[in-house]
């Protein structure tokens, strides 16, 4: 007889994290509040992101595909996460991997593809098979999911993040925000250990991303100082170094060697790696086919291999300590996050720099999607005011092109988000009817040395003197780190607006493209999810509005909430109706109904904030932290000097 | 942009008390901040960014003193843009300072050195701006101008800082 589990179908979803890594993938979730892993069928938190494409259709994602990787290089996607975002001309894409890559056809996004069985993927639909998986073992343990976080390295771009945004909706996923993973790593920390406050810097070296971020942590808000690092930097260049060594000592050239051998190269490279973790000697052995190669490495030569690779760690980590006014030993602590900070050179590396030994009490393979989890949970939450908040800034300047191919930084690194910044342009010829902006991201002082993030003209301006026209540039981050740009002419008040979507990323026909043709979701299926996902926006948006009358009711008057009342029960018999357009329709209506309450109970909420803390608080926060005693005396100051004005 | 001193309720003075600026800037992300508004209708979550950005961005005005001093100057109806000249002194002496950056440019310690230097000059430029905002009710013209040059001189320093910060990266 089966056994069936009893289940609850009006629970609350639950909100889950995703840690989508270069070399493995993990989901979490929060029970009371503490993080766990989602287990997979083999016991283990950690799904290698592999995926592996059958010749008939389907994919094999994990172990079973990283199993088929020694024999079908070409087939198998391993470390899928450097190519996301990334351009099909981009050099780095093709430095040793033994994949086949299709240029972009006429018509086509500038985007990574590889060719598999005669047809194209890309980083996207690949990556969206290893979230497909995530999400179906989430579904087992929990039933129904909720929402999810999902973890993007710091110094991942807009393409970046973007591709990783649209892996998520291929895979069926609602994303509630992406996390900067070594954010996500102090989240989990701060919170583990009940920290108050202090200043931590993360360390997050994984297999393909290097991420150092300096933040202090205060009353429960993790405040972003500084971050930096490498997209392009991680595990896997120790793996390619110390392949490319052993293919010196085999004396084969690299280039022309086969993709089995190369995967057979890097494997072994990976497997000593791991072994010298452990043990001060190791035997690495290479075979493919009729070639084979055995060899004894001692750890210090590993080390000697691998040191490039970790001293190009260290530029980073000085600049972010830099940029946020720091000398090392004011940090209060280092967080390890990431694989490969499991080598000890890496571990001697990070004290040195830091002059102080590591912290590393939490699995580092695993603290990063405790942070998602812990993140997802807040976010579903009610939003009490005693909850963690994260502040978290922009990695890299946004800016655009002007005269002479300059890059003009509109928002700066390490700006907090959401962020939002106006600048004025103007003409530079007479008659001029076209501004042609060109959006750059990066630190370097010409346009063409920064990452090109889209290029849109403001047309239709009448002829005008040089000078005359007032172009107004303005540039808006949100939580996500995801950026759109809006151009105004003052004079006429011409506006174009554009969410910055890269040249070499996919646009949004082709994710709805892609949705349409992946198995799950043929047309029916579609109208019912749609339908679906519009009563739960209808349902939310009337508990919303339900506990916001029950808290601040008395800011309305008898009209305004004869007004509300009235577009809640139009959106009730709505939902009753199941008739989809309907409900979409008049959800708006409530949502605009609700603006005079939203208004009024932001301004009452920023008055709490701002007459802050009753005497009698502050008084318990003094005695909290008699290392910043000045700190109440400055609010009481605040205080007096509002009564004089 | 609307005053960042009222939209944050801090005193407008030049000297602030960085760690209060910091605790209201907190204690207002906590109030506005997007992940407040993930259940939250449209309208709202839309009207609370819109707060959160002017929030952050008052925040960061007034945390950097040049800035700062930007925002005093246009409360008092005075406007700094790019068209302000700098002296002929100001600029020979920025002069010098790159030729000494130039030639220190292989030494870090030098680069220290000089990076010291000015760091003491743009501080006796910020106790000039705070004798002129924060001593007087209310500085006349004559002040106002001369607190302009001194931002203005402020400006070139920072630039030259930001500089031979990035000497010592290299």
């Amino acid at each position: 007889m089966a056994l069936f589990q009893i289940f609850d179908p009006s629970a609350r979803p639950t909100p889950i994290g995703i840690d989508l890594g270069t070399t493995h993938s993990l989901v979490a979730y929060t029970v009371d509040g503490r993080p766990e892993c989602v287990l997979d069928c083999d016991m283990s938190p950690l799904l290698p992101s592999v995926v592996h494409y059958l010749e008939h259709g389907g994919v094999m994602v994990g172990n079973a595909g990283r199993e088929k990787a020694a024999l079908h290089p070409r087939e198998t996607l391993v470390s899928v996460k450097r190519f996301m975002g990334r351009g099909a001309d981009d050099a780095e894409t093709r430095r040793m991997g033994p994949y086949d890559f299709a240029m972009p056809e006429a018509g086509q996004s500038n985007t990574v593809r590889f060719k598999v069985h005669g047809r194209t993927l890309t980083p996207v639909e690949v990556s969206a098979e290893i979230l497909r998986v995530l999400r179906t073992n989430a579904e087992e343990k929990l039933r129904t999911i909720g929402g999810a976080v999902i973890t993007v390295p710091a110094y991942f771009d807009e393409a970046q993040r973007q591709a990783t945004k649209d892996a998520a909706k291929l895979a069926g996923l609602e994303v509630l925000r992406l996390l900067n993973e070594p954010t996500a790593a102090a989240l989990a920390y701060g919170l583990d250990k009940g920290r108050t406050r202090g200043t931590f810097a993360v360390y997050d070296l994984g297999g393909g991303t290097f991420d150092v971020t300096i933040l202090s942590l205060d009353d429960g808000v993790f405040q972003v100082r500084s971050t930096g690092g490498d997209a392009q930097l991680g595990g896997d260049d120790m793996d390619r170094a110390f392949a490319e060594w052993v293919f010196r000592h085999m004396g084969v050239d690299p280039a022309t060697a086969s993709p089995e051998l190369v995967r057979a190269a890097l494997d072994a490279a990976r497997l000593a790696k791991h072994e010298l973790t452990e043990r001060s000697n190791t035997v690495i052995a290479v075979t493919a086919g009729e070639t084979t190669f055995e060899r004894s490495v001692r750890r210090t030569e590993f080390e000697d291999i691998v040191r490039p690779v970790i001293e190009r760690t260290t530029p980073a980590v000085k600049r972010a300590l830099r940029d946020a006014g720091l000398r090392p030993e004011e940090v209060d602590g280092v967080i390890l996050v990431g694989g490969s900070t499991r080598v000890p050179a890496v571990r001697e590396h990070v004290k040195k720099l830091f002059g102080q030994e590591p912290l590393s009490d939490i699995d580092p393979d695993q603290v990063v999607a405790f942070g998602a989890a812990i993140q997802a949970n807040l976010l579903a939450g009610d939003g009490a005011q005693e909850d963690a908040l994260i502040l978290d800034v922009i990695p890299l300047s946004l800016g655009i092109e002007t005269m002479g191919g300059v890059a003009e930084k509109i928002l700066p690194r390490n700006t907090t988000i959401p962020a939002g910044r106006a600048q004025q342009f103007t003409t530079y010829a007479d008659g001029q009817t076209g501004f042609e902006l060109h959006v750059v991201q990066g630190e370097r002082e010409l346009a063409a040395d920064n990452r090109s993030l889209a290029k849109f003209t403001l047309k239709g301006i009448p002829p005008m003197p040089a000078g005359a026209a007032k172009l107004e540039v303005t540039f808006r981050v949100d939580a996500d780190g995801m950026l759109t740009v809006t151009a105004r002419e003052l004079n006429t008040g011409i506006e174009q607006r554009i969410e910055v979507t890269p040249s070499f990323g996919l646009s949004g026909d082709d994710v709805e493209r892609m949705l349409l043709e992946s198995y799950e979701h043929a047309e029916s299926d579609l109208a019912a999810r749609q339908l679906r996902e519009r009563i739960i926006e209808g349902e939310r948006v009337i508990a919303a509005t339900e506990a916001a009358l029950k808290v601040d009711g008395d800011l309305l008057d008898e009209d305004e909430r004869a007004e509300l009342d009235g577009a809640l029960k139009a959106l009730r018999d709505a939902i009753a109706g199941q008739d989809g357009k309907k409900i979409h329709h008049r959800t708006e209506g409530l949502d605009r109904a609700t603006h005079p309450l939203a208004e009024r109970r932001m301004d009452r909420a920023v008055q709490q904030a701002m007459k802050g803390r009753a005497v009698a608080e502050i008084e318990d926060t003094v005695k909290d932290r008699p290392e910043h005693p000045h700190l109440a005396a400055s609010y009481a100051a605040d205080e007096a000097s509002d009564k004089e004005t | 942009m609307t005053d960042p001193f009222e939209l944050l309720g801090v005193e407008r003075r030049f000297s602030l008390d960085r760690a209060a600026l910091e605790q209201r800037h907190r204690d207002l992300s906590r109030t506005l901040h997007p992940d407040r508004y993930v259940q939250s209708p449209a309208g709202e979550r839309r009207m609370a960014l819109e707060r959160a950005v002017a929030v952050n961005e008052a925040f960061r005005a007034l945390r950097d003193p040049l800035s700062r001093a930007e925002a005093l100057l246009s409360a008092h109806g005075l406007a700094v843009g790019d068209a302000d000249r700098p002296s002929q002194s100001l600029l020979m002496e920025v002069m010098e300072l790159r030729e000494s950056l130039d030639e220190a440019r292989r030494s870090p310690d030098k680069v220290a050195a000089l990076l010291a230097q000015v760091r003491a000059r743009s501080g006796s430029e910020e106790a000039f701006l705070a004798s002129v905002f924060d001593d007087q009710p209310a500085p006349g013209a004559d002040a106002l101008g001369r607190a302009r040059d001194a931002l203005v001189r402020l400006k070139y320093f920072r630039r030259f800082e930001e500089e031979a910060d990035a000497a010592l990266d290299s």
